[in-house]
């Protein structure tokens, strides 16, 4: 056990000092001591403590590759750490970490547009109101689907964040805002002028709305105005193959009926 | 062999049938419902042996039938004088359900009473599994939950062991309350029980009993879905197959979880149709009352979320009139588009919501309110200043209702535009429907679910065996006689006119 306190030292000492890739490989080399000490795994074999301890280091790897933007490592950290989430034994000492780790899962899923599994994992919380950590996402997703994306750019600002390792998906979120508000805007409205087109996607100059208008299709900027090309949908080929479909359908269960 | 049936059913109801008849002397001393209690399942006993000798499921069904109407009447009395007249001496299980049901002591007096009547060398299966699962239901009943747990844990690991096909009824039952126990001890027991539960589908689907496939996967959702893990019970669902040709009250069951988890993870549509095959599918008797209504309450709650308004005769129907009062109140804030009513609705049933396990899929519908809202506005006026959007739908701010209103234009919920510079919507022409493409869509819809109903009806005919062969031979009668007039035409002593009515059928 003694070794793995001593990494587990190391690891705050250079979680602290804000070097995360040293903690990155100290983390794998815990990750071997502990599966040394059979811990990776809740079971009633290994004493609480031990555990206690191995859920902690796992939630700093959590963090730490967070910090390190690798998004499939913190993936799999959490998933990891689902067993020692649901065991009761542990559940008697809950980590104070819980919640920040659950939280940024559901905002990691939410700069993926993953809304289905969003919900599928919030459905697991119960009273997740109470807490800032959980509440954070759970109220982005509200208001990303309503649309009121002002809300969203405003609680992007630091001061609004709930911790540090949150303002880190702010870049992400911000940008697909920005793709949502786009698109929206293609369709409603016809003309629009940049003064106003750069306060609408949270942009800071006229010239990076120049450069945005750019990188979209079918977008044109006349007297600085923004003119959107409004591509009007051809249903009707679409759905003369549509209505052939179906009526040999329903002859043929006509056939199998008559 | 079929026409046997109905004479049987008269037969266990009576209790007339073989050795019940030659005990009825002794038992005639007896208050009457306990004699009639006994002559039951003493009739389950004959019953149950012709659908081991003859593997006819339809006799086990019938005795898993009045088991309901027998639960009221079970006393330990009388399923200690059952299991006493029925199994040999000796016999391990017949003492230990006398152990539960705390009536070991009167073993040997019972004995005495009864040393004339024969007793069966050997104990059939069915019958055991039976009276088992009796003594399950009167712990249910008895709120003997630990008990019950304990027991039917046993039960589980011998029904588990037996590999007969005529079991499989009563094993499903069994396997039924064996979960309700464990749910209704709670957590920790609910969760112990899945290893279980899985290792028996497995057997289950390799012997390819049905009946029991399909209520472990049920069960399985159930227990999954009881501690939300919705992750492991959509994994289930994609890794197992449910059988088709399962009992319609396992379907719809079955569609329900489907529905919920549907639900769960935005496939609002797909979770429509599985809620509607659901209540569509369920009994309609009073004792499928409770399921109705979570059925009915979770599908309101889809159909809200995918923008349509259920139907307000759904809210009269007497039964559900009274479960779904919240879900009223929901409905008709959402239908007017008011966000106040809403949080209103939300916030004095928050409790009801809750209990039903459907407070975070309420809690989606404030997308749904505003939308609504944005509709109605965009219907009434022709031109509305973003102000007023802001001000009427309760938002904060008129940038943020700026951007709803565009998102509500890309969603297409309402045909509009918007004018940056003078801060207003201004709705389209409204475009005649039955231009459009939707009235096909409907009929489609309609058109493919009478499709389907037609083919499942054909699917769920049934036909008496063998049935085939006697029309086999008679179509081989008919083919020899077509041939003999065939040849008869041809040898020319039949005019063609009269030949012609018999050859249309050809």
């Amino acid at each position: 056990m003694a070794d793995v306190r001593q990494l587990h030292q190391s690891l705050q000492a250079s979680v602290q000092a804000r070097d995360y890739t040293t903690a990155a490989q100290t983390m794998s080399q815990l990750k071997l001591a502990l599966l040394e000490h059979n811990a990776l795994i809740p079971s009633s074999e290994v004493p609480i403590k031990v555990l206690e301890a191995a859920r902690e280091i796992l939630e700093t790897g959590a963090l730490v590759s967070i910090h390190l933007h690798d998004h499939e490592a913190f993936s799999r950290y959490y998933a990891q750490l689902q067993p020692f989430y649901a065991d009761s034994e542990l559940n008697k000492s809950p980590s104070r970490n819980q919640n920040k780790i659950i939280g940024l899962y559901l905002l990691l899923l939410l700069t993926k547009q993953d809304i289905s599994e969003f919900h599928t994992v919030l459905e697991l919380l119960e009273g997740y109101d109470d807490d800032v950590h959980v509440r954070y996402p759970v109220m982005l997703e509200r208001w990303l689907m309503e649309g009121s994306y002002d809300k969203v750019w405003q609680a992007t600002k630091s001061s609004h964040v709930p911790s540090d390792e949150y303002g880190l998906f702010t870049e992400t979120l911000i940008e697909s805002i920005r793709d949502e508000i786009a698109t929206c805007s293609e369709k409603a409205y016809p003309s629009l002028p940049i003064q106003n087109a750069k306060q609408l996607l949270f942009l800071d100059s006229e010239g990076a709305v120049v450069k945005f208008v750019q990188s979209r299709n079918g977008w044109e900027v006349k007297d600085s105005v923004i003119y959107f090309s409004q591509e009007e949908a051809d249903n009707t080929a679409l759905s003369s193959l549509n209505v052939i479909d179906n009526t040999i359908r329903y002859a043929q269960e006509l056939e199998t009926i008559v | 062999m079929r026409d046997d049936g109905p004479r049987d059913a008269k037969q266990a109801v009576t209790g007339d049938s073989g050795d019940g008849g030659e005990k009825k002397d002794d038992e005639k001393k007896e208050e009457d419902p306990v004699v009639a209690a006994v002559n039951e399942i003493k009739g389950a006993q004959t019953l149950l042996e012709r659908a081991a000798t003859l593997f006819d499921a339809r006799y086990t069904l019938r005795v898993l039938r009045s088991i309901s109407s027998l639960r009221r009447k079970i006393t330990p009395e009388i399923l200690a004088q059952i299991v006493n007249d029925y199994y040999p001496t000796g016999q391990e299980s017949a003492e230990y359900i006398l152990s539960t049901i705390g009536q070991s002591d009167s073993r040997m007096e019972i004995d005495n009473n009864n040393d004339g009547s024969k007793r069966p060398t050997e104990v059939l299966p069915e019958y055991d599994v039976y009276l088992h699962l009796l003594v399950q239901v009167f712990l249910l009943d008895q709120k003997e939950y630990q008990r019950g747990a304990e027991f039917s844990t046993k039960l589980v690991e011998k029904v588990h062991k037996l590999n007969r096909r005529t079991l499989d009824a009563l094993a499903s039952k069994v396997y039924f309350y064996y979960a309700r126990f464990h749910e209704l001890l709670g957590c920790p027991h609910l969760v112990s029980i899945r290893p279980q539960l899985l290792a028996s589908l497995r057997t289950a689907t390799l012997r390819k009993d049905i009946d029991l496939q399909a209520t472990l996967i049920t069960l399985l959702l159930r227990n999954y879905l009881a501690t939300s893990d919705v992750q492991q019970a959509e994994q289930l669902v994609q890794k197992t197959k449910f059988p088709e040709s399962a009992p319609n009250n396992l379907i719809a069951r079955c569609n329900y979880y489907l529905g919920k988890i549907k639900a769960i993870q935005l496939e609002y549509t797909g979770a429509l149709q599985e809620l509607t095959s659901a209540t569509r599918k369920a009994p309609q008797s009073a004792a499928a009352v409770g399921f109705l209504q979570a059925a009915h309450k979770l599908k309101i709650v889809v159909e809200l979320l995918m923008g349509d308004i259920p139907d307000r005769s759904i809210f009269r129907e007497p039964r559900l009139a009274k479960a779904l009062h919240p879900y009223f109140l929901l409905v008709r804030a959402v239908r007017v588009g008011e966000l106040d009513a809403f949080f209103e609705a939300l916030n004095t049933n928050a409790a009801v919501f809750k209990k039903d396990g459907l407070y975070s899929l309420v809690m989606r519908l404030r997308q749904n309110v505003i939308k609504t809202g944005i509709r109605m506005m965009s219907l009434t006026y022709s031109r509305i200043s973003l102000r007023d959007i802001c001000v009427r739908l309760g938002l904060e701010s008129e940038e943020s209702a700026e951007y709803v209103v565009a998102k509500a234009i890309r969603d297409g919920v309402i045909d509009a535009t918007i004018n940056h510079e003078k801060g207003y919507m201004q709705s389209k022409e409204n475009i005649d429907v039955y231009a459009t493409q939707l009235p096909q869509e409907q009929f489609h819809e309609r058109i493919a679910f009478c499709m389907a109903l037609h083919n499942d009806s054909v699917k769920a005919m049934r036909f008496p065996m063998n049935q085939h062969r006697l029309e086999l031979k008679n179509a081989q009668e008919a083919r020899e006689r077509e041939r003999e007039l065939a040849k008869e035409i041809q040898d020319g002593e039949i005019d063609e006119d009269e030949a012609g009515g018999d050859f249309e059928g050809l």
